[in-house]
């Protein structure tokens, strides 16, 4: 814009001349210099959102890795949850061979039940066997003694017949004597078969007791077994519980999945607000380019003015 | 179009316009001593050729001291050079001269460019300058040359900045900013307690400039101004980085070649490879351009002075020529459309 001659002697002749121009820029550039301190306190508010918005972040990220280590922990308890089922595996297949062994340890009791009976009934055939030579002893003694009875007769009968009779004396006392030999034999064989009766009893109490013994060993191997059906059935509760595990984790992740996808959304949108934050601070450092272009252009009116105002 | 470049070590102007002959525009580079005779006899030597000139250093593949250089284009270029005057208060007084340049080149955004030299307030001339050249999207590349003193058409200006629109009949032209610098961190700093005549910067983010500059950096006072070849301030302008050195410490306040503004947004820069960034923009350049007629450059006075410590300012030259025909000049600050920046290099390439 030119100012002309006839504005510059209006100046000259008392008028205001151009000097309204000059207030009106002097104005401008307080009012720019106004708009300036407002825009770096408005920058300083940006300056500020966009930390505290950093620090959201920061948070926000310190919460999307909490959340994926809750994912890795129900990871684990999975996992361990599987190995619980291998434990499981393990004592379900571990007790079934236990059960087998004792299965065969039952058999082989068993069959050493039956060869006792055996040894019961065989042993009872022996000792009726020891009755009958005991009884058949007995009568051995009773013709011993019916021998000798009639030795003696004989002896007597010997006597009375004289001298005729000493031979049938001598016959008579050597039958006596082998009757008397034969009862003595009796003696030592009915001694000695008490004594292998009174072997017999404490074999047979033995062998009672072993029974007995063998019965309850048995009985303890059938509670045995019946106790490994319960381990097996407690295992079998244990998957149970494994499988409400599972369940349970697996709901959890689905849960936590639409916690992550909440997030997910959220952090898109913390995204966006930071884009329009930083585009924000974008225009906030152009319009510091263009205060100084503002300025720059107002400075140069005084100036101007005075120079023509001089003229 | 083509490129001449001719330089004197020792001063001597005849010497360097040895082999130029129907220029169509002068750019001279001169020295501090000698700039008003140089700009004389070139005027005698080339009457009423277009011409500007500042005082700083040429360069094509070499560097041009404390010499004179000549840069000059012939057969092909249609240029009209002129001056905006009185810059360090009012230079929009002569936009009028400007606004009738352009029309009278009739510039097209394609072909035609600014180039400038400017003695003071370069931030100024180029808000001034651009409000007509933006209009018409018209690009600019410039420098500021030394000791307040430039020249158009055979003429010594104080207080100026000379300048030409120089059109390309034959081909496009481009203008590109090299930075060899990328922001430290996400930190941003909010300039205020400024003084634009001044070139200070009081506080940012509240707190005095000097503590948060050692604070980050974790240096001595002393160190600043060494640390700025490091570590230089970037101004934010939307997706630009407009760097800006720092000159000295003032009491809790930085003093910087550039004017800091309240409610400008800084970050701090580090310096990056250098080498691989000229690369890059040789990459871009050849990317953009089949063929190349002339590169024209203006490299800042800080990155000279980094490149020569480490002994590479002579393979940088090299590197740059791998594009053509390629000179400058180094100046005390860069100019590259509407922005005045430090310790950077904008330059403008012909087709």
């Amino acid at each position: 814009m030119l100012i002309s001659k006839k504005r510059v002697r209006a100046r000259k002749n008392g008028e205001p001349g151009l000097y309204p121009v000059v207030y009106v820029s002097k104005n401008l550039r307080e009012y720019q210099k106004e708009m300036v301190s407002k825009e770096v306190e408005s920058l300083n508010e940006l300056r500020n959102i966009r930390l505290a918005f950093h620090k959201v972040l920061r948070e926000d990220m310190k919460l999307k890795e909490n959340l994926d280590t809750f994912h890795d922990v129900f990871a684990s308890v999975g996992e361990i949850s599987g190995q619980f089922a291998e434990v499981r595996d393990d004592i379900t297949g571990t007790v079934g061979n236990v059960q087998q062994q004792v299965n065969q340890l039952k058999g082989s009791a068993e069959q050493v039940q039956e060869c006792f009976e055996e040894i019961q009934n065989t042993f009872a055939n022996f000792q009726e066997a020891i009755e009958n030579i005991k009884k058949c002893m007995k009568q051995i003694i009773t013709v011993a003694d019916q021998t000798n009875i009639l030795a003696l007769n004989a002896s007597i009968e010997a006597a009375r017949a004289g001298e005729k009779g000493k031979g049938f004396a001598v016959v008579a006392g050597d039958v006596k004597r082998l009757a008397n030999e034969i009862k003595d034999l009796a003696g030592v064989v009915e001694e000695g078969i008490g004594g292998v009766e009174h072997e017999a009893e404490k074999m047979s109490e033995s062998i009672t007791a072993s029974n007995e013994a063998m019965a309850e060993g048995v009985d303890s191997v059938n509670t045995t077994y019946d106790m490994f059906d319960e381990i097996i059935s407690a295992a079998d509760g244990a998957e149970t519980v494994q499988d409400k595990i599972t369940a349970t984790i697996t709901e959890s992740r689905e849960k936590l999945n639409e916690v992550k996808q909440s997030f997910a959304d959220t952090e898109a949108q913390y995204k966006k607000v930071m884009a329009h934050i930083e585009k924000a601070r974008e225009l906030g450092t152009m319009k510091g380019s263009m205060f100084e272009d503002v300025d720059n252009m107002l400075s140069q009116i005084a100036p101007i003015i005075e120079e023509y105002e001089n003229a | 179009m083509r490129q001449f470049f001719g330089m004197s070590q020792g001063g001597n102007l005849e010497e360097a316009a040895i082999g130029l002959s129907n220029p169509e525009f002068i750019m001279l580079i001169s020295n501090n001593r000698q700039f008003e005779q140089h700009v004389a006899e070139l005027e005698k030597l080339f009457p009423k050729v277009p011409s500007i000139g500042c005082i700083g250093m040429g360069y094509d593949t070499r560097i041009v001291e404390d010499g004179v250089s000549i840069i000059a284009y012939t057969e092909g270029t249609e240029v009209v050079a002129n001056v905006l005057e009185q810059v360090s208060a009012m230079p929009v007084k002569y936009i009028h001269r400007m606004e009738q340049d352009l029309m009278k080149i009739d510039a097209s955004s394609d072909n035609t460019v600014c180039i400038d030299f400017c003695s003071s307030n370069d931030a100024c001339v180029l808000t001034t300058a651009y409000s007509l050249l933006g209009k018409r999207n018209i690009q600019l590349v410039g420098g500021t040359g030394d000791a307040g003193k430039v020249s158009a058409n055979g003429k010594v200006y104080e207080d100026a900045a000379a300048y030409a629109f120089v059109k390309n009949k034959g081909g496009r032209v481009k203008t590109y900013k090299e930075n060899i610098y990328k922001p430290l961190d996400g930190q941003y700093l909010i300039a205020s307690e400024t003084d634009r005549s001044n070139y200070l910067l009081g506080a940012l983010n509240g707190k005095p400039a000097k503590q948060v500059y050692q604070e980050i950096l974790h240096i001595d006072e002393k160190d600043i101004t060494d640390q700025t070849f490091i570590n230089p301030f970037g101004k934010l302008n939307g997706k630009e980085i407009c760097i800006i050195s720092i000159k000295a410490v003032e009491g809790g306040a930085l003093t910087c070649y550039r004017q800091v503004n309240d409610s400008d947004v800084l970050v701090l820069l580090q310096l990056q490879d250098y080498k691989m960034v000229a690369n890059d923009t040789i990459q871009r350049i050849c990317y953009d351009f089949n063929h190349i007629s002339a590169v024209f450059s203006v490299n800042c006075l800080f990155r000279y002075l980094l490149f020569s410590k480490n002994n590479d300012m002579q393979e940088y030259l090299e590197t740059m020529s791998k594009l053509g025909s390629h000179a400058g000049l180094v100046g005390y600050g860069e100019h590259y459309n509407n922005q005045f920046v430090n310790q950077s290099m904008t330059c403008v390439v012909f087709e």
